[in-house]
């Protein structure tokens, strides 16, 4: 029977995440950090390995929590709210996942482990073309005796400094459809030939462009089939891509949330600007918007937290959640007026990570396509009745 | 958390759908039923057969002639209505939507044995309109001055109502006049009355709207004599029955303009399909966005049954809702006229001249949907209502 409550469990979950970022990650360190080197907070990022959070989908044999991915999705949508910098999803959601589906069992007892315990890890996919589309990875990764050598460049890598391995996507086979002939490779970050260079994006929010120059890697670190990689690929697009919507979500319903509370504190004609129907209409339709999304993506979760992923759902919450986070946030900076243009407000933070978040795991463009190609296959209902 | 509906859910769907392939024409539009004889009696004979099933008020407990189904199984009905635009599922829409319904809550016994059996027995004699806008009173609606003068053995009611759906096919009305006129707030001394439309007094003007249709009116009372036990609820407690049915007014329609939308979602895309216009990669990116927009809509009507069935009050809710189904409307008639292009200026009352396209359904939405909105509130209405209760903001207006 459809049910939108969360057990207990995860409502647990909720509360203690949200705790500890209120307490670990205030805004002020949101904003400390921009600044830093590795752009996360090493200390806090322990205590997490404490709490089980890298560990929370990892299965108990593997040293996590065995916890549904439906938890996964309580905790993004609280790292959402809060904006704590962390290479958490860039390991977690681009990478455990993945190997924990693809990988062998010696590389899952290997990694997995590693992982719940504080290990950071990377996904490079993005190249010159900065999108998704299959024909678009060109980086090569050439047979050489037992192992390959990879020679490319790949962009807007989260976090790459900060970890100590990657998930590389590479062309192993080229001529044939686009789709087949990728292959994923495990690196390590510490290789002769990988160079990291941080680009320098609006938010400081740790994004890279990584040059692997004749790195080899032995046969043995493929994650999964060799020449099957985008198998792999189409896996993080549907389950990471849902992460960051829920992650967005958290961001949009934290935005209205401070908005609201602006609106409703501050006072212009001896009223709050909240009573001005020009004010308040607008927060309503954010209101309506945020309410969309945040269903949305319970919706796509669930199905993928069920064992029936559905391709189509993944891809509306994508959409959804890049249209509804950067109209939030606009709209918030243009409600509190002047002052949501200064850095002592919050509502900028969550702004400057918007096109980030647009463009993570797939375009508005990228997912419409998705969307209409599964209605375009099916038969209509109408048509299945009658017939 | 759960996303798939039980057995009794998907067999009820399979019934209907049973139904409709049994008593509806294979390419069925929604109809402005009000507005035709042929059309208006076609959904009432419909109306005698959903009755008949049970469907018609079918989460109404059984001593009232429902089926006392659980809340989802009522929202499974009203989403087919909406897809397979089965006529005369709410026989004018006031009674089955919420007239029964309030009348549950706070009528009193007599009037619930009397009118509750005649709305679900689907005959003539259960249809209803409702009385509560007025020249002066639209958003405004608590200015209402229809007055209702208590006497002996009853009130003498004296005003004139616009906007009246269904007014020229009701047995009754449902209304909200002025019962204390010395009331220190405009929101105390308003009472709900039951009024006979046969009652000496009343008369019905029709209101022909912008392309042609006669669905609502302008009711007239003079003089018109209610008897005492016409009143519904608490005298000058009105205001407060009057939200509550509206509440049910706005959660109801929810359900069936989603599958209503979702129709012509899948019409749209296979008319594109046929035509070709399916490779227009700004049709693809359009129609996509529109099915963003219609799960988005499914996904908060089922969240409000959903709080229903939990006991969660509902207040904001079914404003949220309504609000997202206007701006849903206005998104998918646009795009669904610009695929069909210079036909859907084809004159929507026509369905199948050689020029229509969908039997027109593309543009009869496009049309209707900016009058619709206004029904029990505009879409701005529901957005200071979310402000205010949603949003906790200080009232607007």
């Amino acid at each position: 029977m459809v049910d939108f409550g969360f057990t207990k469990d995860q409502e647990m979950i909720r509360k203690s995440v949200r705790q500890f970022l209120d307490k670990e990650c205030p805004k002020d360190v949101v904003r400390a950090l921009k600044t830093d080197k590795l752009g996360y907070d090493p200390k806090a990022w322990k205590k997490m390995v404490g709490l089980g959070f890298q560990g929370m989908a990892i299965p108990d044999q593997y040293d996590g929590m065995g916890g549904e991915y439906l938890e996964l999705v309580v905790f993004m949508e609280e790292v959402g709210r809060n904006l704590m910098p962390s290479p958490f999803f860039a390991t977690v959601a681009l990478c455990a996942l993945p190997i924990e589906r693809f990988g062998s069992d010696a590389q899952r007892q290997a990694i997995l482990p590693a992982i719940a315990n504080g290990q950071i890890w990377t996904l490079a996919v993005m190249e010159a073309s900065a999108d998704y589309d299959p024909a678009n990875i060109e980086m090569a990764a050439t047979k050489e005796g037992e192992g390959y050598r990879l020679n490319g460049t790949k962009l807007f890598v989260p976090f790459a400094k900060a970890a100590e391995k990657f998930l590389v996507v590479a062309r192993t086979k080229s001529g044939g459809p686009a789709q087949e002939g990728l292959s994923v490779f495990i690196v390590d970050a510490a290789q002769k030939g990988v160079a990291v260079e941080m680009i320098p994006t609006a938010a400081r929010d740790q994004r890279y462009e990584v040059r692997f120059d004749n790195v080899e890697v032995p046969a043995a670190n493929i994650l999964g089939q060799v020449d099957r990689g985008y198998d792999i690929v189409s896996y993080i697009l549907q389950d990471a891509t849902v992460l960051k919507c829920a992650e967005m979500s958290g961001g949009a319903q934290a935005v209205l949330e401070l908005t609201r509370r602006y609106a409703r504190d501050r006072i212009q004609f001896g009223k709050p600007i909240g009573q001005l129907q020009a004010i308040q209409h607008r927060l309503a339709n954010t209101f309506i918007w945020v309410e969309g999304l945040k269903n949305l993506v319970y919706e796509a979760a669930w199905h993928i937290n069920a064992g029936d992923p559905r391709a189509e759902l993944v891809s509306m919450a994508k959409v959804k959640a890049n249209t509804v986070y950067q109209q939030a946030c606009i709209d918030g900076i243009t409600i509190h007026g002047a002052i949501g243009f200064t850095e002592e407000m919050d509502v900028g933070l969550y702004h400057l990570r918007t096109k980030a978040h647009e463009f993570d795991l797939g375009s508005s463009e990228f997912h419409r396509e998705r969307i209409i190609r599964e209605f375009e296959e099916q038969e209509p209902l109408f048509a299945k009745v009658y017939a | 958390m759960d996303f798939q509906f039980g057995e009794r859910e998907i067999r009820l769907r399979e019934e209907i759908r049973q139904f409709v392939r049994e008593n509806l024409p294979q390419g069925q539009v929604p109809y402005f039923e009000e507005h035709d004889d042929e059309e208006w009696d076609f959904g009432m004979s419909i109306a005698k057969k959903l009755a008949d099933k049970g469907w018609l008020t079918i989460s109404w407990p059984k001593a009232y002639g429902g089926m006392g189904a659980p809340e989802w199984e009522r929202a499974v009905f009203l989403e087919e209505v909406g897809y397979w635009g089965i006529p005369g599922y709410s026989m004018g829409v006031s009674g089955v939507t919420w007239v029964g319904p309030s009348l549950m809550l706070f009528g009193s016994e007599e009037q619930k044995k009397k009118y509750i059996p005649m709305i679900a027995s689907g005959e003539s004699d259960g249809v209803w309109c409702t009385g509560y806008s007025e020249p002066d009173a639209g958003s405004d609606f608590a200015s209402l001055q229809t007055r209702a003068e208590k006497k002996k053995d009853h009130y003498l009611l004296n005003g004139q109502k616009v906007w009246i759906s269904a007014g020229h096919r009701a047995r009754w009305c449902w209304m909200a006049a002025r019962t204390d006129p010395g009331a220190a707030r405009k929101h105390d001394g308003i009472s709900v009355l039951i009024v006979d439309m046969k009652s000496k007094g009343v008369t019905v003007r029709p209101i022909v709207n912008f392309y042609g249709f006669h669905l609502f009116n302008e009711i007239f009372f003079s003089d018109v004599e209610v008897p005492l036990e016409n009143l519904v609820g608490i005298e000058n407690n009105g205001w407060r029955h009057l939200m509550q049915a509206l509440t049910f007014e706005r959660g109801n329609k929810a359900l069936v303009d989603y599958g209503e939308s979702k129709r012509l979602f899948d019409e749209l895309v296979h008319f594109a399909k046929e035509s070709g216009d399916i490779r227009r990669p700004y049709i693809r990116q359009k129609l996509a966005d529109v099915a963003v927009e219609l799960e988005t809509f499914k996904v908060l009507t089922y969240e409000t049954v959903w709080k229903l069935t939990n006991g969660v009050r509902i207040i904001w809710e079914p404003s949220r809702d309504k609000a997202s189904k206007d701006m849903l409307s206005d998104q998918i008639s646009r795009i669904g006229t610009e695929l069909i292009g210079a036909y859907s200026q084809v004159d929507p009352l026509y369905t199948d001249t050689k020029w229509s396209r969908l039997r027109g359904r593309a543009e009869r939405l496009y049309y209707r949907w900016t009058g619709y909105a206004s029904a029990a509130g505009t879409t701005d209405n529901q957005r200071n209502i979310i402000g205010q209760f949603g949003l906790q903001l200080p009232k607007a207006y």
